[in-house]
């Protein structure tokens, strides 16, 4: 009878965790290892996304202009109002932004003059530049007096020089003479309507501005403000104190609780134009995607690391149960059986644990050059503990709730059965399987159903939501997948034993259909090392896939931002050929292996004046990297083909479609300018299909017409932009010596730069850091899902190997053995896994529609990581069943006495 | 005849371990058995039998003297053929029921299938065991377990048949049963058989027999060394 005095009881559990150690090692170590994923995952995605999300903030607000538009409301003192606003807490720099409305811009030149239409005049000060660095661009000119912007001039045909006039409603109109022409970069928000409602369509920024100085402004427009008061109004912009919570979200609440702070100090006289949280309210929901990437890539990892150790620890179930039996004959109670369980599921965990932090920080230090993944201290420490904690339940969960059924249902008699003739699992008699595949696809029906909407964040409400709802597609999927791969792996062993005997005959020979029925007999044992690795690389890929083509269509987004590798984009008002010297010294450019030149002007539909864009059919589908996601009514190559076959045909936006009850084939009469005479002239087209997206287009309305067409009706081949492929080498340095050549008389941006700013938004979420623990670890898990499962299951069987060695089988007839159930199990593993990475892939690649910009049209697969994979789980399968083969080369005396 | 030995060791010790910790199991032992010879190889637990027979079935090699098989040849090529070993407790393969563990030894040394099923079914006939034919290991009780055995030595019609305790965990009807069908069946096919036991019962059936005791061999009767 085994002692039950507390002290004695204390120590056989030392004894007993003493002699595991020392007889089991080999078991222990292995589930130690899948404890050790499980917890460096966790801490290391953990810290990880901690450490996203404290930077999120910063990278959400770094491109913004001005913080705040704070604008005077009718009635209010200029004077008290500026002095309060500056006044406001956290201001840093403020500066007095004057608008005013102007009937219109004129200018005359060589016997010519152009108007347009109505426009704003800004005045500010000589500091705002300073203050503001990011509101204006200069394109060419002077950088400060009166600045007219690029559009503008483009449509007056005004350079630096050039002398305007400026029509003031009920006065005479006063002239200036251009310094300068530059872009407004954010002209949205800088044109906003301050204190329209929450949810309003937000209004288009005008064609016509000029900036002058805030002294001119006030010479040409005090009178006008005098006469015509709602004909102006004046804005303070704000710089605040950027120190603020890392977070989106508490960022987000921290502003505008200081917006709505000055609002109530103003005292109704203002109101404020909150830029700055109107970022952060679109950057905490880039947060909240954070943290569902991390549910959906980081989970799931976890919760294979704990089914590996799960797997692991049911391979040696035969023998805990046989030594349980032993332990029972000898008196044990269930309660010290169980004890015993504990025990060692805490000497795994603990240990587990330990290595899996200590992976973490190997990971850490590789990946990011830190320990704590950029997360502070005691975040780094908090998902540490979580991760332990994790461990901790999931060696109990593998090893003692085992023991303890065990320990409680389990005969003795029954203790001694090692392959059985056991029906089919529950699961498989309830189809369950089937079950949870078919609830995936309603989940996901049901998910589709509001657009795939995961991320509710409101605008103007503090609180943000996610649905958890749409995670059970995914998650019902893979498990379902996983229990399909056991059922089909099952069924191919128990009804396949021909089959398998035809395949395996060139390893096993005359022992083929012995080694068939041996492997019927323990389908269990292979369905379950199939469905382990199904799962591991179901996981593995699918998280590959949706990393690539997250990456590919941040890079189709880039290409779309810049046009181009490089894109030399002319200043407004220059005349530019193809063949122009412009051209020349780009197409002497050493390193650059295609130029395409695309025009771009300003065309009337109906009223509204709209960028056209004019392209040469034959190249640009390859040239401009078009897809076909970016048209509707044909592919990229058949609708250039039909711009090219018929030249008047025309691409219009889908609001245009609407707007004119357009049906292909429609006849549109555009307005665009003539080269020569500068006066805007009808051109015709017809409608062909609709535009969605093109290289360096905005993302409003546009046009794309035939270039040759649009030169030959307006008289002007002059070039907007020349879209530069660099093969995808040398960008930067390209980017700069094109810089150096064409000085101010062309601006130059480089897809890198353009990168920068398309990433922001998810960047927060760096799925690039991500994507490196992910992958890595996938790939771990995939190796570990194969080789250690093969090899522990093999190895519960070195008695089994050591009789059939000691009957006299030779190397080569036991490798039948061995080769045959290790090719089976990975073989079908990575044949149902990669097929349920595949739907996999395609429902995280809907379900998380949100993160992709613009939708990917394919998904991509990343082919040198999936060989990776694929051969890491056959090098771990090699691995495990050399290993096999080699202990059972020579009889085993000390298991042939064992019984 | 030297020839005429099936299996003969000379001056044969077996030590596992080194320095202060090595043990020695067998010592300075000397036997040889000829064919259709019958030996009970008897001793105390832990008296060396196990790692004698071991060392005569070529599972093991001495540390010290030879073994050899000189009417049988080398070692490489006598297993699975011409020695065949009954080892203690369960020693029949799980996922392979009864019939496919008797002719996997067959099929180890290249009979075709239908030969060596038909040779199995008649080994399990004859030890009274063609109704568990399809059973697995682990459906059989203890005494069908190693008659089970025996018969996979026997399908092989092996000139040497070595068996380890091979009645230790049965009770004694079924050791009886198990002896002799042993018995029965070596003879049948005149084989020589060394069976290790340290049941007095069992080795009084036995025309000759080996003492063991503390790794050393003790000629008790005679005995054909």
């Amino acid at each position: 009878m085994l002692n039950r005095h507390p002290l004695r009881s204390t120590r056989l559990h030392f004894t007993w965790v003493g002699g595991l150690l020392r007889r089991r090692t080999g078991r222990l170590a292995a589930t130690a290892v899948g404890v050790a994923l499980a917890v460096a995952l966790l801490a290391s995605l953990g810290s990880f996304l901690s450490a996203s999300k404290a930077t999120m903030t910063r990278r959400a607000i770094d491109t913004i202009a001005v913080d705040w538009q704070v604008e005077a409301q009718p009635g209010a003192d200029p004077a008290a109002f500026t002095a309060v606003v500056g006044a406001a807490p956290h201001v840093v720099a403020s500066e007095a932004v004057l608008f005013a409305t102007t009937t219109g811009f004129e200018s005359s030149k060589s016997g010519t003059t152009r108007t347009t239409g109505a426009g704003r005049v800004l005045g500010v000060g000589d500091s705002y530049r300073s203050a503001f660095p990011g509101q204006l661009r200069d394109l060419a000119g002077e950088p400060n007096g009166v600045l007219l912007y690029q559009q503008t001039a483009a449509n007056l045909g005004a350079v630096p020089g050039d002398t305007i006039s400026i029509g003031r409603d009920g006065l005479s109109p006063v002239t200036v003479i251009v310094s300068g022409i530059v872009d407004l970069p954010q002209s949205d928000s800088l044109f906003q309507t301050v204190g329209a409602p929450v949810g309003a369509q937000p209004q288009a920024p005008p064609d016509n501005v000029l900036i002058v100085p805030a002294s001119m402004w006030h010479e040409f427009f005090d009178p006008l403000v005098a006469l015509r008061p709602d004909l102006a109004h004046t804005q303070v912009h704000i710089r605040l104190d950027h120190h603020l919570s890392g977070d989106p979200a508490a960022a987000y609440s921290q502003i505008t609780g200081q917006a709505r702070n000055l609002e109530v100090k103003l005292a109704g006289t203002g109101l404020v134009g909150d830029n700055l949280g109107a970022t952060l309210a679109s950057a905490r929901s880039d947060a909240l995607y954070a943290q569902t990437l991390f549910l959906f890539l980081g989970v799931p990892g976890a919760v294979l690391a704990g089914l590996l150790t799960a797997a692991v620890a049911a391979s040696g179930r035969d023998r805990r149960r046989r030594e349980q039996a032993l332990l029972r004959t000898r008196g044990a109670t269930t309660r010290q059986l169980v004890g015993l369980a504990v025990s060692e599921a805490l000497t795994v965990g603990a240990v587990g644990s330990m290595l899996g932090l200590g992976l973490a920080l190997v990971v850490g230090q590789l990946a990011f050059g830190t320990t704590s993944f950029g997360a502070t201290t005691g975040a780094a420490i908090g998902w540490s503990g979580a991760a332990v904690l994790a461990g901790l339940v999931i060696a109990a969960a593998s090893i003692a709730l085992p023991a303890r059924r065990d320990a409680r249902e389990v005969t003795v008699a029954a203790a001694r059965q090692i392959v059985g003739r056991a029906a089919n699992p529950r699961f498989m008699r309830w189809g369950l399987d089937f079950i949870l595949l078919g609830l995936s696809i309603v989940v996901f029906w049901l998910t589709s159903r509001n657009g795939y909407q995961l991320v509710l964040a409101i605008e103007g409400v503090p609180s943000i939501s996610v649905s958890y709802w749409a995670f059970a597609g995914p998650a019902l999927l893979w498990a379902g997948a996983g229990l399909l791969s056991y059922r089909l792996t099952n069924l191919l062993v128990s009804r396949g034993r021909r089959l398998l005997g035809t395949i395996t005959r060139p390893l096993t020979g005359a022992l083929s259909d012995t080694v068939a029925a041996s492997m019927q007999r323990q389908r269990r044992l292979i369905a379950r090392g199939a469905t382990l690795i199904a799962l591991t690389v179901g996981f593995a890929v699918s998280t590959a896939v949706f990393n690539a083509t997250y990456r590919q269509q941040a890079e189709v987004d880039a290409v779309l931002s810049n046009g181009a590798d490089v894109t030399v984009t002319t200043s407004p008002g220059a005349t530019v050929a193809p063949t122009s010297p412009m051209a020349t010294i780009i197409g002497a450019t050493g390193g650059i292996a295609h130029v395409e030149p695309i025009q771009h002007r300003f065309a009337y539909v109906g009223a509204d004046l709209q960028d056209l864009f004019g392209v040469r059919a034959s190249s640009i589908v390859a040239a401009g990297r078009l897809q076909n996601g970016y048209f509707q009514g044909g592919t990229a190559g058949q609708l250039m083909a039909t711009l090219g076959a018929k030249p008047d045909s025309l691409l219009v936006s889908a609001e245009t479609v609407h707007d004119f009850q357009l049906v292909p084939g429609d006849a549109i009469t555009l307005r665009l300018q003539d080269g020569v005479t500068k006066q805007y002239i009808d051109v015709p087209f017809h409608y062909i299909g609709v535009a969605k997206e093109f290289p360096t287009a905005p993302r409003d309305s546009f046009l794309i017409a035939n270039a040759d067409y649009v030169a030959a009706k307006t008289g002007s081949d002059t070039v907007g932009a020349f879209l530069i492929d660099t093969g995808g080498n040398n960008v930067l340095g390209i980017a700069r010596s094109l810089r150096q050549q064409l000085g101010t008389t062309a601006t130059v941006t480089d897809i890198a730069e353009s990168r920068k700013v398309v990433g922001s938004s998810l960047t927060a979420v760096d799925l690039g850091g991500l994507t490196q623990v992910e992958l890595g670890f996938a790939l771990a898990l995939a190796a570990a899902a194969t080789g250690l499962t093969l090899w522990l299951g093999l190895n519960e069987r070195r008695r089994t190997f050591a009789i059939a060695t000691a009957l006299g089988a030779s190397r080569r007839q036991l490798g039948g053995f061995v080769w045959s159930e290790a090719g089976v199990v990975t073989v079908a593993g990575l044949a149902t896994g990669m097929v349920t990475s595949w739907a996999l892939s395609v429902m995280l690649v809907k379900v998380l529609h949100g993160v992709f910009d613009p939708a990917p049209e394919s998904l991509a697969v990343p082919w040198l990581y999936l060989t990776v994979v694929v051969s890491s789980a056959v090098v771990s399968t090699v691995i495990a069943g050399a290993a096999t083969i080699r202990s059972a080369r020579t009889p085993n005396i000390e298991l042939l006495r064992t019984s | 005849m030297i020839e005429d030995f099936v299996v003969r060791a000379q001056g044969v010790a077996r030590t596992f371990g080194h320095g202060p910790a090595a043990v020695v199991a067998v010592h300075g032992v000397s036997c040889a058995l000829r064919a259709g010879e019958q030996v009970a190889l008897v001793g105390a637990s832990g008296s060396g039998k196990t790692t004698l027979l071991h060392l005569l079935a070529g599972l093991d090699r001495p540390t010290v003297g030879v073994v050899d098989w000189p009417s049988l040849g080398h070692i490489e090529h006598l297993r699975p053929g011409p020695i065949a070993v009954v080892f203690q407790g369960q020693s029949l393969l799980p996922p392979l029921d009864a019939v496919e563990n008797v002719e996997l030894p067959l099929l180890l040394q290249g009979v075709d299938r239908h030969t060596a099923r038909s040779a199995a079914v008649a080994a399990l006939q004859r030890l009274g065991l063609e109704n568990v034919a399809s059973k697995l290991p682990e459906e059989l009780s203890g005494g069908q377990s190693q008659r089970v055995a025996i018969a996979r030595v026997l399908a092989g019609k092996p000139r040497l048949i070595l068996a380890d305790e091979p009645t230790g965990q049965l009770d004694h009807p079924s050791a009886t049963r198990v002896i002799d069908a042993l018995i029965e069946s070596a003879s049948a096919i005149g084989a020589a058989l060394i069976v290790n036991t340290h049941d007095s019962a069992i080795s009084d059936r036995f025309p000759f027999r080996w003492s063991m005791a503390g790794g050393r061999l003790l000629q008790e009767v005679a005995t054909p060394c």
